[in-house]
């Protein structure tokens, strides 16, 4: 496997969540650039205006006050085709509850979902498929 | 169900001589209502809705006392009907009793001891169903908030544990010093915030099923009590806090629900300052007269957009993109209100400020 340079996008709440990805994703060694997002609709309008050319991973919490999770995925969703190629969405969440999980699974959008805390592991296991 | 009131009845005949008898026989005993024909009757079931039984003469012009019955059945469910009728009818009483439109009937010609016992065991009836409907109301309100809170308890209570976890497994790998120091810091906030988040559920609970403790309540102390807690926290943010009291007379209520009411919203008012506001404020007011306390909470933060205002008492409900929001503050505000029999009213503007309006009255 390539160890090829890839972005990063997180999204997420919680600011101690966010620090904890960032310093994971920043283990890895794969990362070219990684943005931080504390509310979904700044991200939204990020990938709304910055036209990507490389493989970008976004790990996105489900719960968030003001716009969640889905709400944030059935946004991007809707962006034109050219726009969001080039990411690759996983949502993250403490819930254990089922209905979250199914709901995950209806988005075309998401590859996986995946608990918290963000681990050296998981996101080893992630990275191997890019 | 206030036993001192007395039960209100309605009474429908075409025959003016048996609403009078009627009337007199039983004005003492109960609040009778009569009505020459149905229309009448049914502008007296829109007037007075606790009405608790209905009798009806069977043999009325244009419509039966029968088919009146099975007309309001839909739109008033609640009061008990009663038919009052002569031998002639059986037939079609038996079929309106088995078809559940009538609880009782009478015959004619009806006495006093009679309709006096019917109307007692109807009155029963009708409380029983009106109390066992609103007990199930509440059921299923207290089904729908153990959904909502399973679901919310697992992110709020497990939330800030895994942040900490993932934090554990950081630190593991950690050389720097001040790097670590700055994860334990991290650690003691997602703590806080797990502990802020308890401490509301508590307050929930406590309000839920505690027992109301009325006593005078001295606002001097409970204006001291808040300025406790939240004049340093104004220093450290730079928050202007100020505060009024005039209190002409004695107040009695539950300390700690006036203090759970103050406290959420004082904490709102200090949480939602604009960072940019080199004049930040929050005006705390309370004026008691005249038996009822106006407490009003205003600050000049980022108010609240017409959108969410109908939510914000909504439980888990936020409306903000801030770390310690745990969505229970406004609705243990409202829950509190609603037990010590108060109100509260809302103003807000985006990026202008937002202003409670509390009125409690006294007990």
């Amino acid at each position: 496997m390539s160890e090829n340079k890839l972005n990063f996008i997180v999204i997420d709440d919680s600011k101690l969540d966010c620090f904890i990805a960032d310093k994971i994703i920043q283990n890895t060694g794969r990362a070219e650039s990684i943005k931080v997002f504390q509310q979904a609709t700044e991200a939204l309008s990020y990938i709304n205006t910055t036209p990507s050319s490389a493989t970008t991973i976004v790990f996105v919490d489900i719960q968030m006050p003001v716009m969640n999770g889905f709400e944030f995925v059935e946004s991007f969703e809707k962006l034109p085709d050219n726009l969001k190629g080039n990411y690759h969405i996983y949502m993250l969440s403490s819930s254990i509850n089922e209905n979250d999980i199914a709901k995950v699974k209806g988005y075309s959008s998401v590859k996986h979902f995946l608990n918290k805390p963000l681990t050296n592991d998981t996101i080893t296991a992630v990275l191997e498929a890019f | 169900m206030d036993s001192n009131r007395k039960i209100k009845v309605l009474y429908i005949d075409d025959e003016p001589n048996n609403l009078v008898s009627f009337k007199a026989s039983f004005r003492f005993d109960y609040t009778v209502f009569i009505a020459n024909n149905t229309q009448e009757a049914l502008s007296r079931l829109e007037e007075e809705p606790d009405i608790s039984v209905v009798l009806s003469d069977q043999k009325m012009p244009g419509v039966t006392g029968v088919e009146f019955f099975e007309d309001i059945q839909t739109k008033y469910p609640n009061p008990v009907r009663i038919l009052i009728t002569g031998y002639t009818d059986i037939d079609s009483v038996i079929n309106a009793i088995n078809r559940g439109h009538v609880f009782r009937y009478i015959k004619k010609p009806w006495t006093q001891a009679d309709v006096k016992s019917a109307i007692d065991e109807a009155h029963k009836f009708y409380v029983t169903s009106t109390l066992l409907a609103m007990k199930n109301d509440e059921l299923q309100k207290a089904y729908d908030e153990l959904d909502k809170f399973a679901y919310s308890a697992t992110h709020d209570m497990r939330g800030p544990i895994l942040s900490v976890l993932g934090i554990i497994d950081l630190t593991k790998n950690a050389e720097d010093i001040t790097e670590i120091k700055e994860m334990v810091s991290m650690m003691e906030n997602a703590m806080l915030k797990l502990d802020n988040y308890i401490q509301n559920l508590h307050d929930h609970y406590s309000i839920r099923r505690g027992e109301l403790n009325i006593t005078d309540i001295d606002f001097d102390n409970v204006i001291k009590d808040m300025s406790d807690l939240y004049d340093i926290t104004g220093k450290i943010k730079n928050i202007n806090f100020t505060k009024s009291l005039q209190q002409n007379c004695k107040f009695r209520s539950d300390d700690i629900s006036i203090k759970i009411i103050l406290n959420n919203l004082l904490s709102n008012a200090f949480k939602y300052q604009r960072k940019d506001n080199a004049d930040k404020s929050v005006f705390l007011n309370v004026k008691v007269d005249n038996a009822t306390t106006v407490i009003t909470v205003e600050d000049n933060g980022i108010g609240i957009p017409d959108k969410n205002l109908n939510n914000v008492y909504t439980m888990f409900f936020r409306g903000a993109n801030d770390e310690i929001g745990s969505g229970f503050g406004l609705y243990n505000v409202k829950d509190a209100l609603g037990k010590i029999g108060g109100k509260i009213e809302l103003q807000s503007t985006e990026n202008e400020g937002t202003k409670f309006t509390v009125t409690i009255p006294s007990k």
